[in-house]
């Protein structure tokens, strides 16, 4: 027979259900939070480790002139080399499904089947693909807007046309590995093919891409040196290496998305558990404050106070324990859902649904230690609860007094309504329940608030990053053209205005000695350029005079963390070496984005010996303001213009759309913040209805007073909702405040993660207005539920009500 | 003042014994003295009264007995034990083993059923234990008359059921006083009339039970009654039986 005292706790468990599930959903909403942002933050970083590594992706990648196995087989004896592939890489331009042309990188992989290095993951269909046949990669398909079993169309060098077959979709995560190639959301659209489709393609097949693994592939210092050796090797073969770069086996092309969304994780993951913490801790408050006559009745007939604490600690136990069961299985199976959106959209493999321990161990721990232990204080003042007190109802040592500046409010405005002035008196009473309450409404309001100023702050930089796409439509040729000559035709075309033409190319950044220590990719701009408007974080921009000069990315922080204004920079361009000073620091679109400087044209296309050309030419519309589709419409025609006049056209793309291109990784942490937004708004607003609901259920016996003495429903509704009100306004204001430091922590660590600088801070109204709705709607539901409860009991049974 | 000991049987010990016992309570607008320095003995077997009107000290009185408020001045001995001498959890162990309190608005506990109700005493005090606990308990519920509705929820009965239920529970440990606040005072008279009958066969069978009412109709009832106003004993009389 379970004795008396336990049937206590079950019977107060299943006798008032309605507050049971408030509890035990207060407590499982944090635990839910918890679980699902500790999950992400482990798998997220363990899988994109071992995701990654298990693809035995390439530590060192060459771009180079043509070369063929030998080379291949002498860069395998080469000490500290693991493997050698060579492989041959080319842009073709294909059609796309609205007929636009777009460049498609083609990957011809000798012994597909074995394959080594950069190993790619079959979704669908078939690998390898038989000769004339194509394998995509999945991430970059929707660009093309072809599937599964469709036809494309690729543009060979004599103007041909070629349709492959796409038999297979494949997840490669080894995109964007060569950070010099632009990374990940830069990449274009790859298609897998065998060596012997080369020809049909109008290619030799020779190799032009070599990829390495060495023996440390998790030590960047011993791939460097490795990779000098390779590049001695490869160059003693009389091989030009165009471009080269490195990467650590355990180093995802998107780590820093993955460290934003994992600082993301943490800043709010550690704010859950105070809000949690509170939650919890103000839920219990009120509970044990609706027990306290049972507890001087239990003291009366001889409970010890051992004995009623350990009634209210099972009680809270098996709460914890029902909020646990029920917050496991949801968070397990939602953090999931949250992995797998972020995984497809920053290429992460993740290695199958598990458990993750720690979010396991931190809930139990939350569950069973947090509601003890913020219970502990209210159990502790409610065994110390004087009997005669309780029991008669008169209890001067709980007294409560309305705070002096209310009253004096209430003296001023004596115009206000009755029940707003009761009301207002009611809502100070308790101060310090009022201050619990506030806390925790607070907190959770804060937290959704500031992930979407987090979110605005980001879509504020990617409108900035518009500074670097005012041209309307980007060009670029399969070669250097006459700037000039380009300038007049495209006179020529109704709609353009003015014309510019840059010089690029892929530079080595050189360290100490021979040592590469990266590609940086160099655009030439006139000084006098219109179309871009450098975001600077420090120095200046390109001026007349300059010669040897850069303006440099991000990126070179990560690289040289020592780099300042007025350092010098060794780059070697087509094998000679230079020195060049940095000028500047501008922000871009992140670190991912791989070193990138804007260096005087002049200056670079005389190095290239290019004075005059241009390999990338920048286009815009004799109008401002021209929208996507109108941009789109231009690139078409421009397009068919220059190849109608014998160009060859590696691209034509819209401004817009270079843009889209280039913040999509941060529009994944916009999108990401936005779901996140959603899981504060879950653990506020519960925590909000419950805490509310709470406090009216407290005061179900002083509803039974007010309607024994005459009030009305109605009344007794008006003064519950405007109470309920007052505290969510209250809490809205705070939750306001307390937002700004929010987001800006939020902001920084994203920021950081991305562009290894502090953040730039937005504010958007709509945090705060969709907050304010939340706490207005919920402030209502929440009060008036348990008050319509109350006011449908009869009086009786109210006034006996414990 | 009456000597309260010209009450009782020369020979006989006082099982409850208070001595000069005042007690003030702390008000923003002053100390205010509920009882002024009050003597009682109350005798094993009586069946005392406090009489007085709403505010004279009658439950300040009984709260001084049963140690759940503390006292000012003076000493409380109740079964040979200086109640307010105890600490918090001997003082409660002690008041379930030694005292049964039963009061005006009864104090069940609503979600427990009245069996339970009756068993948590024995639980917390650890006399009675298994099936031993139930079968007292359905025994004094038995003896109350509501052996049909044991398994109920308070709130499914009536009052007098009610304070019958909270009577059966004071007698749970099988205490040998019992102290009853207005346990009348919600009661319409029959009923009334019917939880006396039961505390006048308490009394028969030995229990010693202070009793405090407003209703003067009742003073025939009790062996003794003691007249209380302004936190003072007024009187003192022994009522003769038959």
């Amino acid at each position: 027979m379970i004795r008396p005292r336990w049937r206590k706790v079950i019977s107060d468990l299943v006798g008032n259900l309605g507050r049971s599930l408030l509890v035990v959903l207060s407590i499982a909403v944090g635990l839910f939070a918890i679980g699902i942002l500790i999950t992400n933050h482990r798998v997220i970083a363990e899988d994109m480790v071992t995701g990654y590594r298990a693809v035995n992706p390439a530590n060192i990648m060459l771009v180079t002139t043509p070369f063929d196995d030998d080379l291949v087989e002498r860069v395998k004896s080469v000490k500290g080399v693991r493997d050698a592939l060579g492989v041959h890489r080319v842009s073709l331009r294909v059609q796309t499904r609205q007929g636009n042309w777009l460049p498609m990188d083609f990957n011809a992989i000798p012994d597909m089947n074995t394959q080594a290095i950069n190993q790619v993951h079959l979704l669908e269909g078939v690998w390898p693909p038989d000769d004339k046949e194509v394998v995509v990669e999945q991430s970059k398909l929707s660009e093309i807007g072809a599937g599964m079993g469709d036809w494309i169309t690729v543009e060979l060098p004599s103007g041909k046309t070629r349709r492959l077959r796409i038999v297979g979709i494949v997840k490669d995560l080894t995109l964007g590995a060569a950070a010099g190639g632009g990374g990940f959301f830069l990449a274009a659209p790859q298609g897998y093919i065998t060596p012997s489709t080369l020809p049909w393609l109008e290619q030799s097949e020779a190799w032009n891409t070599l990829y390495v693994t060495v023996e440390q592939g998790d030590d960047e210092t011993a791939i460097r040196q490795v990779a000098q050796k390779v590049r001695r090797e490869v160059e003693a073969q009389g091989v030009f290496i165009f471009s080269s770069a490195v990467r650590t086996s355990n180093n995802h092309p998107n780590r820093i998305y993955v460290d934003a969304v994992v600082g993301v994780l943490f800043v709010l993951g550690a704010l859950v558990v105070f809000l949690s913490g509170f939650l919890i801790t103000n839920t219990l408050n009120a509970l044990l404050a609706q027990q306290m006559v049972q507890i001087g009745v239990m003291k009366l007939i001889g409970a010890q106070r051992w004995q009623v604490a350990g009634i209210y600690q099972v009680l809270i136990l098996i709460y914890g324990v029902l909020a646990l069961i029920l917050a496991l299985p949801l968070s397990a199976r939602f953090s999931y859902v949250l992995l797998e959106y972020l995984a497809n959209r920053i290429n992460l493999q993740l290695q199958g649904f598990r458990i993750v321990p720690l979010a396991i161990l931190v809930q139990v721990v939350l569950a069973l230690a947090v509601p003890q232990g913020a219970a502990l204080l209210p159990i502790l003042h409610g065994v110390r609860v004087r009997i005669h007190e309780v029991i008669s109802g008169i209890r001067p040592s709980e007294a409560v007094q309305t705070p002096h500046w209310i009253e004096r409010l209430q003296k001023r405005f004596r115009a206000l309504p009755r029940p707003l002035l009761i009301s207002l008196r009611n809502t100070f009473r308790r101060t310090q329940r009022l201050i619990l309450t506030l806390i925790t409404l607070t907190l959770g309001g804060a937290i959704f608030i500031a992930t979407f100023n987090t979110q605005a702050a980001i879509e504020r930089y990617i409108r900035q990053l518009s500074r670097y796409f005012l041209a309307d439509v980007n060009l670029t040729f399969e070669a250097p053209q006459r700037i000039q000559r380009v300038q007049n035709d495209l006179a020529q075309v109704p709609g353009v205005g003015h014309v510019e033409g840059w010089a690029y190319t892929r530079a080595d950044l050189m360290g100490a000695g021979d040592e590469v220590l990266d590609t940086v990719q160099l655009i030439g701009v006139p000084i006098e350029t219109t179309l871009v408007t450098p975001i600077l974080r420090e120095g200046r921009w390109l001026q007349s005079g300059d010669r040897n000069v850069l303006v440099v990315n991000e990126r070179f922080r990560a690289t040289l963390p020592n780099l300042r204004v007025g350092d010098t920079l060794h780059l070697r361009i087509n094998g000679s070496e230079r020195e060049w000073v940095v000028v500047g620091f501008l922000q871009l679109a992140g670190q991912n984005l791989g070193h990138l400087a804007y260096v005087p044209y002049p200056e670079l296309s005389r190095q290239l010996g290019q004075s005059g050309r241009g390999l990338l030419f920048r286009v815009a519309a004799d109008r401002s303001n021209l929208s996507l589709p109108e941009q789109e419409d231009l690139a078409r025609q421009v397009d068919a213009f220059l190849k109608a006049r014998g160009y060859h056209v590696t691209e034509a793309r819209a401004g817009l759309s270079v843009l889209e291109k280039t913040a999509k990784g941060l529009d994944v942490l916009t999108n990401f913040l936005l779901i996140l937004s959603g899981l504060a708004a879950i653990v506020g607003s519960i925590g909000l209805a419950g805490t509310m609901s709470l406090n009216v259920m407290e005061r179900t016996r002083e509803i039974g007073i007010m309607r024994a003495i005459g009030a009305s429903d109605g009344t007794i509704r008006t003064l519950v909702i405007v109470e309920g009100v007052l505290i969510g306004l209250m809490s809205w204001v705070l939750a306001s405040l307390a937002a700004f430091p929010i987001s800006r922590l939020l902001s920084n660590v994203i920021s950081q993660a991305i562009f290894n600088a502090p953040a730039l801070f937005a504010y958007t109204p709509t945090g705060f207005l969709a907050w304010l709705g939340v706490v207005l709607v919920l402030s209502v539901i929440a009060s008036l539920l348990p008050a319509r409860t109350a006011v449908r009991l009869t009086i009786r049974e109210v006034l006996a009500y414990e | 003042m009456a000597s309260l000991l010209t009450s009782a049987p020369a020979s006989a010990t006082p099982i409850i014994s208070l001595r000069g016992v005042k007690k003030a309570y702390h008000t923003p607008a002053g100390d205010f003295w509920a009882l002024h320095g009050i003597d009682l003995e109350v005798y094993p077997g009586e069946f005392v009264g406090i009489i007085g009107k709403s505010g004279a000290g009658k439950t300040t009185l009984l709260n001084m007995i049963s140690g759940i408020d503390a006292l000012t001045e003076g000493e409380v001995l109740v079964n040979g034990v200086r109640v307010h001498d105890l600490d918090e959890d001997r003082l409660a162990l002690w008041r379930g083993r030694t005292l049964g309190v039963i009061t005006q608005n009864f104090l069940l506990m609503p979600t427990l059923t009245l069996l339970e109700n009756v068993l948590l005493p024995m639980d917390f005090c650890g006399l009675w234990q298994g099936r031993k606990s139930a079968e007292r308990a359905q025994e004094l519920l038995r003896q109350v008359e509501l052996e049909e509705h044991i398994h109920k929820l308070p709130a499914a009965i009536s009052g007098g059921q009610q304070q019958r239920v909270a009577i059966a529970r004071a007698l749970a440990n099988d205490p040998p006083i019992l102290l009853a606040d207005e346990p009348t005072g919600r009661l319409d008279s029959g009923t009334a009339e019917g939880i006396l009958h039961i505390f006048e066969r308490l009394v028969a069978a030995g229990k010693t039970i202070v009793m405090v009412t407003h209703d003067l109709s009742l003073e025939r009832r009790f062996s003794r009654v003691v007249w209380m106003a302004d936190g003072r004993l007024v009187a003192n009389r022994q009522i003769a039986l038959g």
